[in-house]
């Protein structure tokens, strides 16, 4: 069987009591891909999660796994680094990694080997034997981190992954991400802080009140939103354009040299302008300027209040 | 069920692979009886330490009649007031005050105005004691100003002890030891009592532990929460069974070396006698005593009951104190819920003490049916004999109850673990328990 997509949610409802946490969402997340789940806190990203991971129970619509409608058996291909997480802090680093691998369905001579590899990688195998209060907080996270992929899950949800982590920690998690990616790990990375994945993701949907307000691929996205603006910096003065042009704003840089931004109409070419701005002035740059998912978020939620 | 037994696994080796543990396993079968050892140590000394009493006696009738050596009597001369002045200088106990009194007088049995005066309250146990003191004397007197001289007073008089006896199944009357049984319906029912209290909070730390240090959901993305809280529940209570099994294992064979030691025959082990018993004896003929009278108590049946009652009670609280630990984020949050929980174990051990010296009463046959009291009364009340009807009733209500109340914790505990900085009441507790997951 060729699944392409190795999650669908279709039109999946939650409640609590009297409050709404999702509202019909659905979204398709294409293999190997890596997902942004955004939207601002308390948008119902987290409930959306806890469903896929069979915390809580979705009260309609459904979710399916490779196809297959969510049974137990999906929770040994998922890992999960929830937004609220930690470490028994009495025990020690091995024996946690032992149990949580075991948990996952992993066998104690399979696990064993894991653990090793895992620890070794990240530099903190002369670690195992102690205890987690003992570890600092930067160690802590990484053994968080081998918590959740030593199974080799297909299926990787991380929810606010860098909160918390130091920079170069940070960095080194998305390394290992890309590379759980390259070895066929589809990543789902849940977020209100959009600007720190933007980069990251290839799809994205976004939450915002229990509604997915929108979704697709991040250039689908942002040629969507694409607002035909162009940023110009050029040398000396600039001579008046052509009417279909026109000059939002200029500003002054250092020895001579000046920065546009000129808005076009839409469909046209950005040749056109560029070939009317070589005669009226000397080109040093020239670039198309693409909204950030963080400007596009928050255009959408303008435009639903107004 | 595999996860249930990891979760198990994991409860139980960390809490039996700890120092503490296996301090406490070794201490307190000794610490225990040291404990009682020095409660009656300082009783004996207190009593031991003879009072000073003195006694104003107006009527005459109680020179050198009271033969109580607990107290030195002094008897003393002058008025009443007198008398408590001195008492009260000479920092003696206290002033036994008998007014003159007319025993001629047949119309009346009532003499209630005889006074003692102390600093402090003798309490019940001291008043009792001066008034059945007081009243043979008058009894005495009174005999023989009717005319019968001592002797025949004395061979009026009469002495009982019961003897109690038992039907068993076969209609057979054995002869019964209410002393024994009811130290032994104490001890197994405070057991009970001790361990629900010891176990039912470490689960409840336990639970919180998870909550507290944030590792709760990763583990239920991979184990259902009632799963966990089921693993927990049977850890923990393995490492109290464990307990038990050792403090067994250590009462055998100390009791085994040191009958050797002492050197009583090895036929008497042969015998099959519990080594418990042995313990308490010195000599031979003390072990065939104890023997005789463990025979009048269903041993089997209260072992094999105790095992039910206390694998039942744990469960039924365990499971409750695992929801308190899923709802709160504090153990200070927790006291408003533990009250309610821990009322019907102290009911327990209160009504125990009453069900042990009447064990048939109404109030000890429905407290022993009660779920949420069978466990520690029931214990009170077997080595006395209950019916077979009785005790399968109360086990199948109890099988029910624990039931009931994993059900109920189970649908708190799934939402309490996930909920942070909740302000938790009766309320919130009742909106989980009715929420679907």
């Amino acid at each position: 069987m060729t699944n392409v997509n190795i999650l669908e949610a279709n039109h999946v409802s939650k409640s609590y009591a009297a409050h709404k946490a999702l509202d019909d969402v659905s979204i398709t997340i294409p293999k190997q891909s890596i997902f942004g789940l955004l939207g601002p806190n308390g948008a119902g990203k987290t409930t959306l999660i806890r469903i896929i991971n069979q915390i809580i129970m979705a009260d309609q619509g459904e979710i399916l796994i490779n196809g297959e409608k969510l049974n137990p058996r999906h929770i040994e291909i998922i890992g999960y680094l929830p937004e609220e997480r930690g470490l028994y802090k009495k025990m020690k680093v091995g024996e946690q990694l032992m149990y949580l691998a075991q948990l996952k369905g992993l066998s104690n001579s399979e696990a064993k080997k894991r653990i090793k590899h895992w620890l070794n990688k990240l530099g903190l195998y002369e670690w195992a034997g102690k205890k987690v209060e003992d570890l600092s907080k930067g160690m802590a996270q990484k053994i968080q981190f081998i918590a959740t992929v030593m199974h080799e899950p297909d299926l990787l949800i991380l929810d606010e992954p860098f909160s918390g982590f130091d920079p170069v920690n940070a960095n080194l998690i998305k390394d290992e991400i890309f590379e759980l990616r390259e070895k066929g790990a589809t990543v789902i990375f849940s977020t209100h802080r959009m600007e720190s994945v933007e980069q990251l993701c290839d799809d994205i949907a976004m939450i915002n009140k229990s509604q997915k307000i929108l979704d697709g691929t991040k250039k689908e996205i942002k040629n969507a939103y694409k607002s035909h603006k162009y940023q110009v910096d050029y040398k000396g003065a600039l001579g008046p354009l052509s009417s279909q042009f026109s000059v939002l704003d200029t500003t002054t840089l250092e020895d001579d040299y000046a920065q546009a931004v000129i808005q076009t109409e839409k469909g046209q070419n950005p040749n056109e302008l560029l070939s009317e701005l070589i005669t009226k002035t000397e080109v040093h740059g020239f670039m198309e300027i693409i909204p950030s998912i963080n400007d596009i978020f928050i255009t959408i939620v303008e435009e639903g209040k107004s | 069920m595999k996860q249930t037994f990891l979760v198990l696994k994991r409860e139980y080796l960390t809490r039996v692979k700890k120092k503490s543990f296996l301090i406490a396993t070794l201490l307190i079968p000794l610490l225990f009886p040291a404990l009682i050892f020095g409660i009656i140590y300082l009783g004996s000394r207190e009593s031991g330490d003879i009072k000073e009493l003195h006694v104003l006696d107006e009527s005459g009738y109680f020179t050198d009649k009271f033969t109580d050596d607990s107290y030195s009597y002094k008897f003393v001369e002058g008025t009443k007031d007198e008398a408590i002045a001195r008492v009260q200088e000479e920092g003696v106990y206290g002033l036994l005050h008998i007014p003159e009194l007319d025993l001629a007088d047949t119309s009346t049995t009532r003499y209630d105005n005889i006074g003692f005066y102390s600093e402090t309250n003798p309490g019940p146990q001291v008043q009792g004691r001066f008034e059945g003191a007081i009243r043979k004397v008058l009894e005495d007197v009174k005999l023989e100003k009717s005319g019968l001289n001592a002797q025949v007073i004395e061979s009026l008089k009469a002495r009982v002890s019961l003897n109690t006896f038992n039907f068993s199944d076969s209609g057979e009357a054995k002869e019964s030891d209410s002393g024994l049984s009811f130290a032994v319906g104490y001890v197994f029912g405070f057991l009970i009592y001790m361990f629900i209290f010891i176990y039912g909070s470490q689960i409840m730390q336990s639970v919180l532990d998870e909550k507290t240090s944030r590792i709760v959901e990763v583990i239920v993305s991979s184990v259902r929460p009632f799963q966990l809280m089921m693993g927990k529940v049977l850890g923990v209570g393995s490492v109290g069974f464990t307990q038990l099994l050792i403090w067994v294992a250590l009462m055998v064979t100390l009791t085994t070396v040191g009958f050797n030691v002492l050197g009583p025959s090895s036929e008497m082990m042969a015998s099959g006698m519990s080594p418990e018993a042995m313990e308490l004896t010195g000599t031979e003929e003390q072990v065939l005593e104890v023997k005789n009278m463990l025979g009048t108590i269903p041993v089997t049946k209260i072992v094999i009951s105790f095992l039910f009652y206390f694998i039942g009670a744990y469960l039924l609280y365990g499971a409750l104190y695992a929801a308190v630990g899923s709802a709160v984020d504090s153990l200070q949050d927790a006291q408003q819920f533990m009250l309610p929980i821990m009322l019907p174990i102290i009911i327990s051990i209160i009504a125990l003490m009453m069900v042990i010296q009447d064990p048939h009463s109404n109030m000890a046959v429905w407290l022993s049916m009660i779920p949420f009291t069978s466990p520690i009364v029931m214990m009170g009340r077997l080595p006395f004999g209950v019916p077979t009807w009785q005790l399968i009733v109360s086990m199948v209500l109890l099988i029910g109850g624990f039931i009931g109340t994993i059900w109920v914790a189970g649908r708190i505990y799934r939402i309490g673990i996930l909920m942070y900085g909740v302000k938790v009441n009766w309320k919130t507790l009742k909106i989980w328990f009715t929420m679907k997951v």
